[in-house]
């Protein structure tokens, strides 16, 4: 039985989907979802937790504080190909990507 | 810097501080991404979200520590009420026992008076004392390994026997 996920994590789901093996910053799925971070950071710890997501610390840029990182774990990109709505992963950023030009 | 990116900054410093220690990672990483945030205001709302995340988030963790905690203290309860239904339940049965002896030995003298079995002092020693006492120990015997509470609370019960004839003794 498929679990049952909210809308919001599904978007995370499918942002992090878009480039399964990259690394993403929180601000940059935040912007890519148009989830706030309130709504965004908790969908994010849970699926740490579950070990479905593993984080790391990038330093981006010198000068500049390093930034926390995120991407699927081999477990958690199974359980995101399982559940994504949009299957292949990513088709429905590319279709709204060539929409906005 | 303008006043709401700094407001934002100082309350994700504070959170960080505050923090718990599960939570605190996710604090920092949410104060480094304030640094990539374009405008004053965004930053601003993205400091109240993370906040507020944060929040919930060791709100969270405290709660299953909570849980964990009340857990296993039911489980020691838990086991200290089974001993002690156990022993209850052993000393129960003991007590039952010398009734049902003291109610024989009641019913034989009234059925059959001719016997004189109220008068005959080793009537009552035998039935209501060493019967029993010698069911007690074999019965304790018997449990003590798989049903300890049980032959604890039998071994009680003999035990109060034995210490009720020994007073009855010195008396007399």
């Amino acid at each position: 039985m498929k679990p049952r996920l909210s809308p919001q994590t599904l978007e995370v789901i499918d942002a992090l989907l878009a480039a399964p093996r990259e690394w993403q910053y929180g601000y940059d799925i935040s912007r890519n979802t148009g989830l706030k971070s309130g709504t965004l950071y908790p969908i994010l710890m849970r699926m740490a937790d579950r070990k479905l997501l593993e984080t790391r610390w990038e330093a981006s840029e010198p000068g500049k504080p390093p930034r926390h990182m995120y991407r699927f774990t081999p477990e958690g990109l199974r359980f995101a190909r399982a559940n994504s709505p949009a299957q292949p992963a990513g088709s429905r950023r590319v279709a709204l990507s060539l929409e906005n030009g | 810097m303008g006043a709401p990116r700094r407001f934002a900054a100082a309350l994700l410093t504070a959170v960080l501080r505050i923090a718990p220690p599960a939570s605190r990672e996710w604090a920092s990483a949410m104060l480094r991404e304030l640094d990539f945030i374009p405008g004053e205001w965004a930053a601003l709302f993205w400091a109240l979200g993370s906040a507020s995340a944060i929040v919930r988030h060791a709100a969270c963790n405290w709660r299953q520590w909570v849980t964990q905690l009340n857990s296993k203290r039911e489980e020691r309860m838990n086991s200290t009420g089974k001993k002690t239904i156990g022993v209850v339940s052993g000393a129960v049965s003991a007590i039952m026992l010398v009734a049902c002896a003291f109610g024989l030995l009641r019913l034989t003298s009234i059925l059959f008076p001719r016997l004189g079995i109220v008068n005959a002092g080793w009537t009552h020693i035998l039935t209501m004392i060493v019967i029993p006492e010698a069911i007690f120990i074999a019965a304790a015997v018997a449990l003590w390994r798989k049903r300890r509470p049980i032959a604890a609370g039998i071994l009680l019960i003999a035990v109060a026997i034995g210490v009720h004839i020994a007073v009855w003794a010195a008396i007399h």
